[in-house]
C-alpha cells in the first residue's frame, strides 16, 4: 500500500529524516547499520550512512546550505535549486538537498561557482518576487530576505523601470486563519507538501508551468485542518501569513516568551509573541517529545480569546442580583464570610478545565483545612477498582513520541484527531513512515488515515478484552508487537464507564504479556483538558455527580466553565464563588467573581496527559484587577482564619512537591507500571458492555471551541462559520 | 563715492524714506513700537491671514526680507504664525513667493495654518488612537425594577 | 636677574598650550644667558599667546599706563564704540519678523504625509520605529476595513526625538518626515507627546512647504 501521497517522497524518505533518536526510544535500533561512507565538505571529512544527503552531510559539520524548499520534516521536493552547490568532478552544481552522498565525495560550499549558482537563482527567485517586502508580514523573518542579503547579488541588473512582465497571482482564499499574497510564492511547495503527508488533507497541489505556475486549490475551497496554522511557519516568503495577526507587528519588536499551551491536554510547547502587554501570537516551540515543531490551530490562534470577555475587576450580588464590580477587598471578605459561615460537608469545590497545579494545590489545602473533603474536577473518571490511586490508569503511557514506533494503534472511543490533534499527527507519521496500522472503535470519523473500523459498540472492547473477537483487529492486535490502546477519556462519564477501563485495562495487559520488550506500555487514557491530570494527582476526585447530590451551600468554581454545575443542579439559597479569567458559564452563576490569571498571564504548572510536568511563564501581565489565582486563595484563607502556609511561588512548588514530586519535576515523565494491580482491582467490575460509544468532537466545526478562552476568540468563531460554510459549498 | 553718500546725506534721505513709507511720523512710531525697528522695502505679498512680506536687498542676508505681521495680531505676533506657503521664501529657501511659483501643490485636503498653539485653550492634548487592549465581561443584567 | 622671576618664567612655559616648542627655545636662551623675557616665542606663526603678558616695566610704559588710569580714558573710548554702533546697522537680526536662512534639508518637527488623493501615505512599515535610535516612536497597526495595512498608532515622543533624521531617511513611502518647522516649543511636556492625528495634522498644513523641500533635494535622494 502505497500511503505517501507522492511515489517520489516514498523513494527519498531516509531514516535520518525521522525523529532524532533521543526523543525515540523504542526506535529499531537493532537494524543492521550499514557502513558509513567518508565525504567532504569544504575539506571537512565527515562520515555518513549511504543515503544521507549532502545537505544533511554538510549540517553535520555545521555548514549550512541555503534553501528554500528543503524542510526536515517534510518530503524532499528539490525544486527551489537554492541548494546548489559544487561537487568536485561534477561538471555542473548539484541539488545539495536531493543528492545522496557518495563515497569520497568532495563537496564545496563555498566556492565560486557554488556562489555564482546561488547568486542566479537568487536572482530568478526575484524577478518575479514583489518588493512589497515594507507591506510584508514575513518582513524580518523571511528566508528570502536573510538569504538575499547573505547569497543574492549585491547589484541589481533590473534596470528596466517600465517593465511590466513581473508576475501576478490572483490570491487565493483558504479561510479565516490564512492570508494568502500569492504573488509572493516562490512555489517551494512546502505547503503542498505539509498538507499531504502531515495534516493529510491533500487540498494543495500547483497548476500550470513556467511562468503561470500556481499554487493553490484548483477550486478555491477552504484547508480544512486542524493543523493549517503550520503552513504559515512553513512557508518561507510572505505568501502565506496569519490572519488574525496581519500587520500586527514586526518580529524584532516582540518579546517572547517561552510557555505551555493548556487549549489541548498534551501541553504543546509554545512562544507567546506578546508587546505592549498583549498576547499578539502564539508559535510551537520544538519539543521532539511532544508536538515536534507543530501547533494545532486552537492552540496557535485562540489567542485573540484572551482579550475579550475577561474578568477584570472582582464582582459582588448586589441586592438586586446583578454582578457589580467591587474592590477585592470586599470580594475576599464576602467570599469568607460565605466559607466561613459553611458547614463543612456543604462545601465544594469545583476545579475546571484550565486551572494550573499551584492554584488546585491551593484551594485542595483550603478546603481541607476548612474541614470538607469534597474538592471535585469536572471532567469524569471511574473511581471504582483502582481509580486515580495508580497514575498508570489515567495517563498516556506510551508517550506521544513513541507511539511513532508503534505498529498497531487501537483507539476506542476517541477523535484523536480533535481532542489531540498533534497525537494524530503522530500516528499518521508512523501511518505514513512505519506501515503501523490503525483500529478504531467508536463512531466513524476521519481520521486523516485510512483505519480499520471495528464499530462503535462499547462491547467490543469487551470481546477484544476477553479474546472472543473473531474481529480482524483482533487478529492484528495478536500479532503486534508493538501496540498501543489510546482509550479516550470522555466514554468513561457514562455509567459503563468503569467497566470499560476495565475491561480496557484487561486488554491492554494480556497484549503486554505478550510483548517480548518488556518496557513497552500498552496502555493510554487519553485525558481531555489541560488540568485533569494535575488534578487528579493532587487528590481530586473526578465528576461533580456526587458531590452535588449532597446539596453543596457553598460551590468554589475554579475556573469551572464545562457547565456541569448549574444554577439548576443546586440548592436555592446556594452561594456560589467563581474564580477564573473568563466570564464563561461559571461566572454566570457566580454570586462573588474573584479575576484571575490566564495561562499566559501567570508562572504555572500543568501535567499533560502523558503525566509530563511543564510550567507556562509570565507573558503579559493580568488585564485590571486580575491577579495570580493562588494568591487569591492565599489572600482568601488569611481572611478565612485558616492561613496557608507558602507566601511565594517557590513555596507552593515545595508543597507540590510534597504531595506529588511528579508536579514539579519539569519536562520529565515518569515511567508507570501496577499495571496487572489496576487490573486486578477492576476485576470486579467487568459487567457487560451494551452502550455504544459516542465522541463530542466529531467535525472540525466541533473542535474550535472547547474551553473559555477559544469560546470567547472571534478567531475561532469565524473558523467554524468558514468550515460550516465550506461544507455546505459542492466543492 | 558721491557727495551725498561722502556727507552721509543718504543716510538721511533714507531716514525719511523709511518715514514716509511706513506712513508718517505718527505710524512709524507705532511701527518701532510694535516691531522694535522701521524699514523701508518692496512689497513682495501677502498672505491670506493679512501679514505682509517685504524685501529690500539693500539690508545683509537674513536681514533683506521680513514679514509684518497682521495688525490684528497688535502685539501677540509670534514666529509661528507664518503660514507654510511664505515659510521657503522667508527663510530664504526660494526666491519665488508662493503666488509665483507653479510647483507648489493645492491639494483639497491641505489644512489651514495655525499657530502655536500652547498655553491657549485650543492647544493639543495627546490622547490615544488605539481601542483598548482588553475587552471586560459585562454580566448578564437581571430585570427587576 | 632674581630666582623667583625665573621660576615665575617656567611656570608660564609650563602653562601654554605649545610647550614642546617653548622648552627648547627656553633651554636654548637659558644656556645662551639671554633675556628671561624672551624665553617664550613671541611670534609663532599659527599660535597665540593667550596668557597675562609680563607688564613693560620701564618708566615711559609704567608713566603711560598710570595717565591712562588718571584720564579714564579707557572709558571715553569705550563710549565711543557704543555710540558709534547706535548708527551702524545691528548685526542680528530681528525675530519673529526677520527670519535666518534654512536648508530645504533642515530637520524640524515631524509630520506625517498623505498622497495627492488625501490616503495617507504610512503603511506601517515600522522601519521607523526600528531605527530610532532614541526609541521615540511607537507604532501599532492592524489591517484597515479595506484590507490595506495600516496604522492604529502612530505616537511620536518628541521630548525624547534627537531629530536625527533616520526615520524619514527609513520611511520607504515618504511618510514620515521632518517638516521645516521650528516654532512648535510648548509650555507642557504632555503636548509634546504626538500622536497620529497631530502628526497628519502637522502634514496637512505644512505640505505645501515640505513638497517644494522634498523637490528641491530630489536629485541627491
Amino acid at each position: 500500500m502505497l500511503r505517501q501521497p507522492l511515489s517520489r517522497a516514498l523513494a527519498l524518505t531516509s531514516p535520518v529524516r525521522a525523529a532524532p533518536l533521543t526523543a525515540r526510544r523504542f526506535a529499531d535500533q537493532v537494524q543492521a547499520q550499514p557502513e558509513k561512507v567518508e565525504v567532504f565538505i569544504d575539506d571537512q571529512p565527515v562520515h555518513v550512512v549511504p543515503g544521507t544527503t549532502v545537505l544533511q552531510a554538510a549540517a553535520q559539520v555545521g555548514v549550512e546550505i541555503p534553501r528554500f524548499c528543503y524542510h526536515e520534516r517534510l518530503a524532499v521536493a528539490g525544486n527551489c535549486r537554492m541548494c546548489l552547490v559544487e561537487v568536485e568532478k561534477s561538471p555542473k552544481p548539484v541539488a545539495a538537498c536531493a543528492m545522496p552522498v557518495m563515497k569520497g565525495m568532495r563537496v564545496k560550499t563555498n566556492s565560486d561557482l557554488t556562489r555564482k549558482a546561488r547568486e542566479g537563482v537568487m536572482e530568478f527567485l526575484l524577478v518575479n518576487h514583489p518588493l512589497d517586502c515594507p507591506i510584508c508580514d514575513q518582513g524580518g523573518e523571511c528566508d528570502l530576505q536573510d538569504q538575499s542579503m547573505a547569497f543574492g547579488s549585491d547589484k541589481s541588473r533590473f534596470t528596466d523601470i517600465h517593465f511590466s512582465g513581473k508576475r501576478a497571482v490572483e490570491d487565493k482564499d483558504v479561510g479565516p486563519l490564512i492570508k494568502t499574497i500569492m504573488t509572493r510564492c516562490i512555489h517551494c511547495t512546502r505547503c503542498i507538501r505539509f498538507a499531504s503527508e502531515v495534516a493529510g488533507v491533500d487540498d494543495f497541489g500547483t497548476t500550470g508551468r513556467g511562468t503561470d505556475m500556481q499554487v493553490g486549490t484548483y477550486v478555491e475551497k477552504m484547508f480544512l485542518s486542524e493543523l493549517s496554522g503550520n503552513i504559515i511557519d512553513l512557508c518561507p516568503v510572505g505568501a502565506l501569513t496569519s490572519k488574525p495577526y496581519s500587520f500586527a507587528a514586526r518580529p524584532w519588536e516582540t518579546r517572547r516568551v517561552d510557555s505551555v499551551d493548556v487549549l489541548d491536554p498534551l501541553g504543546s510547547n509554545i512562544v507567546v509573541a506578546t508587546r505592549t502587554n498583549e498576547v499578539l501570537r502564539i508559535l510551537p516551540r520544538t519539543n521532539e517529545e511532544i508536538n515536534e515543531e507543530w501547533l494545532a490551530d486552537k492552540s496557535r490562534f485562540a489567542c485573540d480569546g484572551l482579550k475579550r470577555q475577561r474578568l477584570v475587576s472582582p464582582m459582588l450580588v448586589d441586592s438586586r442580583g446583578n454582578l457589580t464590580p467591587v474592590d477585592w477587598e470586599d470580594a475576599i471578605v464576602a467570599t469568607a464570610r460565605a466559607l466561613r459561615d459553611c458547614p463543612p460537608d456543604k462545601l465544594l469545590a469545583v476545579a475546571g478545565d484550565l486551572a494550573d497545579a499551584e492554584s488546585l494545590v491551593a484551594l485542595k489545602d483550603l478546603v481541607n483545612k476548612l474541614g470538607s473533603e469534597n474538592t471535585c474536577t469536572e471532567q469524569y473518571f471511574p473511581l471504582e477498582g483502582a481509580g486515580i490511586d495508580l497514575r498508570s490508569s489515567y495517563l498516556l503511557n506510551t508517550k506521544i513520541a513513541n507511539v511513532e514506533d508503534a505498529d498497531f494503534v487501537l483507539l476506542i472511543g476517541t477523535n484523536v484527531r480533535f481532542e489531540a490533534p498533534l497525537l494524530n499527527a503522530r500516528i499518521r507519521k508512523s501511518f505514513i513512515h512505519k506501515e503501523t496500522d490503525v483500529a478504531l472503535v467508536g463512531p466513524k470519523v476521519d481520521l486523516t488515515y485510512e483505519y480499520m473500523h471495528a464499530g462503535d459498540s462499547a462491547s467490543i472492547v469487551k470481546d477484544l478484552a476477553t479474546g472472543t473477537s473473531s474481529h480482524a483487529v483482533a487478529r492484528r492486535l495478536e500479532q503486534a508487537k508493538r501496540p498501543v490502546v489510546i482509550l479516550g477519556a470522555e466514554q468513561l462519564r457514562g455509567p459503563e464507564g468503569a467497566a470499560l477501563l476495565a475491561y480496557t485495562q484487561q486488554l491492554a495487559l494480556k497484549l503486554h504479556d505478550k510483548l517480548a520488550d518488556k518496557s513497552w506500555k500498552v496502555l493510554n487514557v487519553l485525558q481531555r483538558t489541560a488540568s485533569q491530570v494535575a488534578a487528579l494527582d493532587i487528590g481530586y476526585k473526578p465528576g461533580v455527580g456526587g458531590a452535588l447530590q449532597g446539596g453543596p451551600r457553598v460551590v468554589y468554581l475554579l475556573g469551572a466553565d464545562s457547565g456541569v454545575v448549574t444554577r439548576e443542579a443546586l440548592p436555592k439559597d446556594a452561594f456560589v464563588i467563581y474564580q477564573g479569567h473568563h466570564g464563561d458559564v461559571g461566572a454566570q452563576i457566580a454570586d462573588v467573581v474573584l479575576p484571575g490569571a490566564a495561562y499566559t498571564e501567570k508562572r504555572a504548572t500543568y501535567v499533560n496527559a502523558e503525566g509530563r510536568a511543564q510550567q507556562t511563564l509570565l507573558a503579559v501581565s493580568p488585564p485590571g484587577k486580575a491577579r495570580d489565582d493562588w494568591k487569591i486563595i492565599r489572600a482568601l484563607s488569611e481572611v478565612v482564619g485558616e492561613r496557608l502556609p507558602y507566601d511565594n511561588l517557590d513555596e507552593v512548588r515545595a508543597r507540590m512537591s510534597e504531595i506529588s514530586p511528579a508536579l514539579v519535576a519539569y519536562g520529565d515523565v515518569q515511567d508507570n507500571n501496577y499495571f496487572a494491580q489496576a487490573t486486578a482491582l477492576a476485576q470486579s467490575l467487568q459487567k457487560p458492555l451494551s452502550g455504544k460509544l459516542d465522541v463530542k468532537l466529531k467535525q472540525l466545526e466541533d473542535y474550535f471551541m472547547t474551553d473559555p478562552i477559544s469560546r470567547a476568540s472571534p478567531t475561532m468563531a469565524k473558523c467554524i462559520q468558514a468550515v460550516i460554510k465550506q461544507k455546505q459549498s459542492p466543492y | 563715492m558721491s557727495l551725498g553718500k561722502f556727507l552721509a546725506l543718504d543716510k538721511l534721505s533714507n531716514f525719511f524714506n523709511v518715514i514716509r513709507q511706513n506712513g508718517g511720523i505718527r505710524a512709524s512710531l507705532y511701527k518701532l513700537y510694535r516691531q522694535d525697528d522701521v524699514k523701508d522695502g518692496v512689497l513682495v505679498g501677502e498672505d491670506k491671514y493679512g501679514n505682509k512680506y517685504y524685501e529690500n536687498p539693500r539690508f545683509f542676508y537674513s536681514r533683506n526680507r521680513w514679514v509684518e505681521y497682521s495688525d490684528k495680531y497688535y502685539l501677540n505676533y509670534d514666529g509661528s504664525q507664518v503660514p507654510a506657503e511664505w515659510f521657503g521664501w522667508l527663510h530664504y529657501k526660494t526666491d519665488l513667493p508662493p503666488h509665483q511659483d507653479p510647483s507648489r501643490p493645492h491639494y483639497k485636503w491641505m489644512a489651514d495654518h495655525t499657530e502655536n498653539l500652547s498655553g491657549t485653550t485650543a492647544q493639543y492634548v495627546p490622547y490615544s488612537t488605539t481601542r483598548p487592549k482588553v475587552e471586560a465581561w459585562e454580566p448578564k443584567r437581571k430585570d427587576s425594577v | 636677574m632674581s630666582l623667583a622671576k625665573i621660576f615665575s618664567v617656567s611656570s608660564r612655559v609650563r602653562a601654554s598650550g605649545v610647550s614642546g616648542v617653548i622648552v627648547k627655545r627656553a633651554q636654548y636662551s637659558s644656556s645662551s644667558e639671554g633675556n628671561v623675557e624672551k624665553v617664550y616665542p613671541q611670534n609663532i606663526p599659527g599660535y597665540k599667546y593667550v596668557n597675562a603678558e609680563e607688564q613693560d616695566m620701564s618708566f615711559r610704559a609704567m608713566s603711560d599706563r598710570a595717565a591712562q588710569t588718571m584720564f579714564w580714558t579707557e572709558l571715553a573710548r569705550g563710549f565711543a564704540v557704543t555710540l558709534a554702533h547706535i548708527f551702524k546697522e545691528p548685526a542680528t537680526i530681528n525675530y519673529p519678523f526677520e527670519k535666518g536662512p534654512l536648508s530645504p534639508r533642515f530637520r524640524g518637527e515631524h509630520a506625517l504625509r498623505r498622497y495627492p488623493s488625501g490616503e495617507e501615505r504610512c503603511i506601517a512599515c515600522k522601519l521607523c520605529e526600528a531605527i530610532c535610535p532614541a526609541q521615540a516612536i511607537t507604532i501599532e497597526a492592524e489591517e484597515r476595513k479595506d484590507g490595506s495595512r495600516r496604522t492604529t498608532r502612530y505616537d511620536i515622543d518628541m521630548t525624547k526625538c534627537i531629530y536625527c533624521g533616520f526615520c524619514q531617511e527609513a520611511c520607504p513611502v515618504d511618510a514620515i518626515v521632518e517638516g521645516p518647522n521650528f516654532e512648535f516649543s510648548t509650555e507642557t511636556h504632555e503636548e509634546l507627546l504626538y500622536n497620529k492625528e497631530k502628526l497628519l495634522s502637522n502634514g496637512d498644513k505644512w505640505e505645501s512647504e515640505i513638497a517644494s523641500n522634498i523637490r528641491a533635494d530630489h536629485l541627491y535622494r
